[in-house]
């Protein structure tokens, strides 16, 4: 194999090292890109929601306690408001599922709001129910307590989900960093070796045929250089040591 | 010292690591896990370092006695290095030091492990966890020698600086065909347990990793409670008979499948084996009867897994040896430091040595009633020359001398002695579990990080039969020689 073959090969072996190491870095990097705005639609979004319905869910609990004292035109529109503030972030929720068991807590949400919501769609004011504080803790409140704690189901959900991604993104910036750390050691020792190996078979054998040259031209001694390749260096070599014996044999005419 | 020459032998070993992660990337793409970019990539690295010097380096026959120790030395090294990628493009729980820590542990059978769940580890990196310990068990240069043509004088040269002393002195062949014997025994047992794992319900990837590491005596299992996760005798049954198989020496089981079965119950070595590993089982069993153990087949079938486990150095488990008897535990370090027959995959003193010891006792109080008379030591029909009675006995007693400088540093580190001991006994045997906090069913994972390092060491120093590293050390290794 030829010189020129075996440098273009090492520089060749050391830009492929670095190349490969930094295709694969952009390909993780690039999913750790897509994987942020994964992460926020998929569970920041959907533990927003499960915020919003428990805050109105809480609004709508102080609705009933107006209703309870009374305060049939305050209760009603603060209920209406919340109610429909719980089902627009519901459906934004059931819009949303991305995760293993979601759809059944959303489904039991669902189920358990509709419970929740016949106790306090039925009249109030003006019935045995105004005023009943037993009343509301034994029907009300209980029930409010159940969507409750459904909807923290959910958040602690999403919220886990979340924490795996965010590890597992931890775990692809360190496979994004790896490579470019492991190219540039690699390098670094490769070209150790390949200056090694290049001073061995090049620059060498080049040092010795000069060391040569010189001898054979001061006190003509015969030139002989072994040289262990098969490539340029050795071609030159034996050329230079036919040209010597040519020129000993013309010297001694 | 040619460098350049050593660089191209070293060469092969990296083509042949790199072949092996390859394959594991290729596994991990079939499971399709994350591992197939961290294996390819350092398959890939691997494979670029080794075809570098094999291109620029001419080919050449003739190597020196220095020149092949170094390259059996450093093929272990840079292998071990190299190995130490898949795990650190991989990232958690592979730090700098848990990756050489596995890395050593697999290369040199020792099967201690660092990763305290290792079910989430992908196929692909199970699989090439498992390729260490088969890369290693036969020996890195042995494996490269056994695939590549004939290299003349420098495959003698790199079969004696790579094969360990007391297994040169029982493998009677020219080294070309004792490689091979060596290479298709290995190969030979590896087919068979997996079929008869495949067989006895395993699935072919956990048959194929588990054959990998009880042929190796590694120890590296698939499952977080090693063989006892199976729940399955016929599988505990085949893998102890192969496990025993792979503790003899190859050159003796070539002679059996060669049809001289007689020189397999001749050998005094394989029959002081066999009754060590007997005798251990009796005594654990009537340990543990009782106690640990309500019923005989119980205390039987637990016993005999874990004394063969220990005692040929593999290191698989099936109970937690941590909360047995004490006399149970002075019995498993008994065989953790003897462990099996040389020309075997197995670590250790090994029982050779111990046989070679207890003979030379035996002919010292003979000479004291016959002081003038020449009683010649004999080993499988062989007189043992007075070299190899002094080589083993200076083994033997530098053996004992890096386990208590080992214990004295990892207790210095905070290690309770018991795991201090044991776990250095397991290291330097490549046993894998020992006993306390890293028993067979608990892992290395709290070792502090210097510890790890020592112990990594000692795994190095016991694969490497202590001498061929310290001699690298020596001035003399380095000086000027002229080729072989």
């Amino acid at each position: 194999m030829g010189l020129r073959f075996k440098i273009l090969l090492g520089f060749l072996i050391l830009a492929l090292m670095l190349f490969i190491a930094g295709v694969w870095s952009i390909y993780e990097l690039n999913s750790i890109g897509s994987s942020v705005p994964k992460m926020l639609n998929e569970n920041y979004q959907s533990i927003h929601a499960g915020k919003k319905m428990i805050e109105s869910l809480e609004r709508e609990d102080s609705a009933i306690l107006m209703l309870l004292l009374g305060k049939w035109d305050e209760g009603r529109s603060l209920l209406q408001t919340a109610d429909s503030l719980f089902n627009k972030n519901f459906e934004f929720a059931y819009s949303n599922i991305t995760i293993p068991g979601e759809q059944n807590q959303l489904d039991t949400i669902k189920s358990r709001y509709e419970s929740y919501k016949t106790l306090w769609q039925r009249p109030i004011v003006g019935t045995q129910k105004e005023g009943s504080i037993e009343w509301y803790f034994q029907s009300i409140h209980n029930s409010f307590l159940s969507v409750k704690s459904s909807l923290e189901d959910l958040i602690e959900l999403n919220d886990k989900t979340m924490y795996q991604m965010a590890s597992n993104l931890d775990k692809r910036s360190n496979r994004a960093i790896m490579p470019g750390i492991v190219a540039v050691i690699s390098a670094l020792v490769f070209t150790l070796i390949f200056n090694f190996l290049v001073n061995y078979f090049v620059v060498g054998p080049i040092i010795k045929i000069t060391g040569r040259i010189k001898k054979f031209k001061e006190n003509r001694t015969p030139f002989d250089v072994p040289i262990e390749t098969r490539d340029e260096l050795f071609y030159l070599s034996n050329e230079i040591s036919d040209l010597c014996t040519l020129v000993g044999s013309k010297d001694r005419e | 010292m040619r460098f350049h020459i050593v660089l191209r032998y070293i060469a092969f070993a990296l083509i042949f690591n790199s072949l092996f992660m390859i394959i594991s990337s290729i596994i991990s793409l079939i499971y399709s896990d994350d591992a197939f970019m961290p294996l390819l990539y350092s398959g890939l690295v691997t494979a670029l370092f080794g075809i570098f010097p094999l291109v620029f380096v001419p080919a050449t026959s003739t190597i020196t006695n220095k020149e092949g120790h170094l390259i059996a030395v450093s093929s272990w090294l840079v292998s071990c290095l190299v190995g130490m990628l898949p795990y650190l493009m991989w990232g958690d729980p592979f730090t700098i030091t848990n990756a050489w820590f596995e890395t050593v542990s697999g290369f040199t059978t020792t099967g201690s492990s660092i990763v305290s769940d290792v079910e989430v580890l992908p196929h692909g990196l199970l699989f090439w966890r498992a390729s260490t310990h088969w890369i290693g068990g036969i020996g890195i240069i042995i494996f490269v020698l056994s695939v590549l043509p004939f290299l003349g004088i420098a495959e003698i040269v790199l079969y004696r600086s790579e094969i360990s002393s007391m297994a040169r002195e029982n493998f009677h062949y020219r080294a070309g065909k004792a490689i091979r014997i060596i290479a298709g025994v290995y190969g030979g047992l590896t087919l068979l347990e997996t079929i008869a794992l495949i067989l006895c319900g395993m699935k072919i990837f956990d048959a194929i990793t588990h054959a990998f590491a009880t042929i190796a005596t590694g120890g590296f299992s698939t499952k977080n409670a090693s063989i006892a996760y199976f729940k399955n005798p016929t599988i505990e049954v085949v893998i102890i008979i192969f496990m025993i198989l792979s503790g003899i020496h190859f050159a003796t089981l070539f002679s059996v499948i060669s049809g001289h079965v007689r020189e397999f119950w001749k050998s005094n070595v394989v029959r002081y084996y066999l009754a060590a590993l007997l005798i251990g089982i009796i005594i654990t069993t009537l340990n543990l009867h009782g106690d640990k153990f309500i019923h005989w087949i119980d205390a039987i079938r637990y016993a005999s897994f874990q004394i063969i486990s220990i005692g040929t150095s593999t290191g698989f488990a099936t109970a937690d040896t941590a909360v047995w008897p004490s006399l149970s535990h002075l019995v498993i370090l008994y065989f953790a430091l003897q462990c099996a027959c040389s020309g075997s995959t197995s670590g250790g003193i090994k029982v050779d040595r111990i046989l070679l010891i207890g003979k030379a006792s035996l002919q010292n109080i003979k000479k004291l009633m016959h002081p003038d008379a020449v009683i010649p030591i004999h080993l499988d029909s062989h007189v043992v020359k007075e070299d190899v009675l002094t080589k083993s006995i200076l083994y033997i007693v530098v053996y004992l001398v890096i386990v208590f400088l080992s214990t004295l540093f990892l207790s210095a580190l905070g290690v309770d002695n018991l795991s201090a001991f044991s776990g250095t006994v397991a290291a330097i045997g490549n046993v894998g579990p020992g006993l306390g906090s890293v028993g067979s069913m608990a892992t290395f994972s709290q070792i502090p990080e210097p510890g790890k390092w020592i112990l990594s060491f000692t795994m190095l120093l016991g694969r490497l039969e202590i001498f061929a590293f310290f001699l690298l050390l020596t001035r003399a290794q380095w000086r000027k020689t002229v080729a072989y």
